[in-house]
């Protein structure tokens, strides 16, 4: 009884410290990627962006997520610095005058098997420029389809009241992926118009005042 | 029943033929019918799926002399979970760009009938290289059979083969379908009982 236990219990520690060491090397370069990736997707979200700067934070399903707002630059100035550690004057081209031109929000949707990580990308008037997922643990063959350009295209110009999943064709709404209403339902409804909406409630407000 | 009169290419080829996972075996359906909806599905999670094989084969038969009969399952378990997790977060870390792809299939493995069913049956109880072998050769008929469902499944149910189109029209959407699935995988496992019963004398899976 005792050798039994000892033998599990030798085994399961070895197994556990080479899970441990593994993980130790690994979490932090899986993390610094990400990041990375998370940066390079924000610049794709609005390419006619100068800037992309941080607007704020919100949380959808307990997550942290933050929203952007994308800037273009109108008026733009060439001054002198002076480096103060080095002492060197260099040229700087700044932005003297910039203009809104939309926003970006991270989302998450409670999918089928996991919660879907997105950016949504919106104009002024809040109409949906563009969708671009970011992680996910959905379905192989299935599920996993929501990365698919005929399903993320349909979201462009779309206004929060239409994204609406719809099994079957539709005109004006989101159309569901065969065989995965639930994780499209997660990417159009959860994901994309809470992000959505939280944008307008926010930001339509500050307007007003 | 032991190895030692057996060819390491006999090992080999009855994981392909003789007790090939889905046809004759009928276990790890699950993944014969959720991964099989395209042929990239199909094919790199059999590609996982070998190596997954491969490498637990391998540890346990090192191993399985310092494993105790009774608490064998709870060991193969760390073993097949634990290869799984390393893999996955290696490739998260190291392979960015092919973890995009089969990232979701590495995590489906540690639930496998098919790899638990040859640490018990096999690596256990065999020497390092025809445990190497059966490893290979099992995850290689894995492999092949979900080659051929993903191939039709695709083929009928999209039109398109790895993604590319080949045929035009309205495809056969119930095949793309879960439901397609079963009948995808029943129909080729007729098949192959009925090509081993006319011209190699078996008695088909139901008969093993």
């Amino acid at each position: 009884m005792v050798k039994i236990t000892v033998n599990l219990a030798v085994i399961y520690i070895i197994g556990g410290l080479i899970l441990a060491y593994v993980y130790s090397k690994a979490s932090p370069i899986i993390f610094q990627k990400a990041k990375e990736e998370k940066e390079a997707a924000l610049k794709t979200m609005m390419p006619e962006a100068d800037f992309i700067e941080k607007a704020g934070d919100w949380e959808p399903h307990h997550k942290h997520a933050e929203y952007f707002i994308a800037k273009k630059c109108l008026e733009e100035k060439t001054v002198t610095r002076k480096d103060d550690q080095t002492g060197e004057i260099s040229e700087v081209t700044v932005c003297i005058k910039d203009e809104g031109i939309g926003y970006v929000v991270e989302g998450f949707g409670k999918g089928y098997s996991s919660y879907i990580n997105l950016y949504v990308s919106v104009d002024n008037n809040f109409m949906v420029k563009k969708v671009n997922i970011l992680s996910h643990k959905e379905t192989p063959g299935l599920g996993d389809e929501i990365l698919k350009d005929s399903f993320l295209s349909q979201f462009a110009g779309k206004h929060v009241d239409n994204l609406v999943v719809i099994k079957g064709e539709t005109e004006d709404k989101i159309e569901a992926i065969t065989g995965a209403t639930i994780s499209s339902r997660a990417v159009a409804e959860d994901g994309t118009r809470e992000g959505v909406k939280m944008l307008i409630e926010k930001l339509s407000g500050e307007a007003e005042k | 029943m032991s190895a030692l009169n057996r060819s390491n290419w006999e090992i080999f080829k009855n994981g392909i033929f003789g007790e090939n996972t889905i046809f004759r075996m009928a276990i790890s359906l699950c993944p014969s019918i959720a991964v099989t909806g395209s042929l990239r599905d199909g094919t790199l999670m059999g590609v996982a799926v070998v190596f997954v094989q491969v490498m637990v084969n391998v540890t346990i038969s090192l191993i399985r002399n310092f494993i105790h009969p009774k608490i064998r399952i709870p060991i193969f378990m760390l073993i097949i979970a634990g290869y799984v997790s390393i893999i996955d977060m290696a490739m998260a870390a190291f392979f960015r760009d092919t973890y995009k792809i089969i990232g979701l299939y590495i995590q489906l493995i540690v639930a496998f009938a098919s790899i638990f069913a040859r640490a018990e049956v096999f690596a256990s109880k065999n020497k390092l290289t025809p445990s190497f072998i059966d490893g290979l050769g099992m995850g290689t008929g894995f492999l092949l059979a979900m080659i051929i469902i993903s191939f039709f499944r695709e083929l009928l149910g999209r039109g398109s083969l790895w993604g590319f189109p080949i045929v035009d029209g309205k495809p056969l959407l119930l095949m793309i379908l879960p439901a397609g699935g079963f009948f995808a995988v029943g129909l080729l496992m007729a098949f192959f009982n009925w090509i081993d019963m006319k011209y190699f004398g078996g008695k088909g899976a139901s008969g093993v």
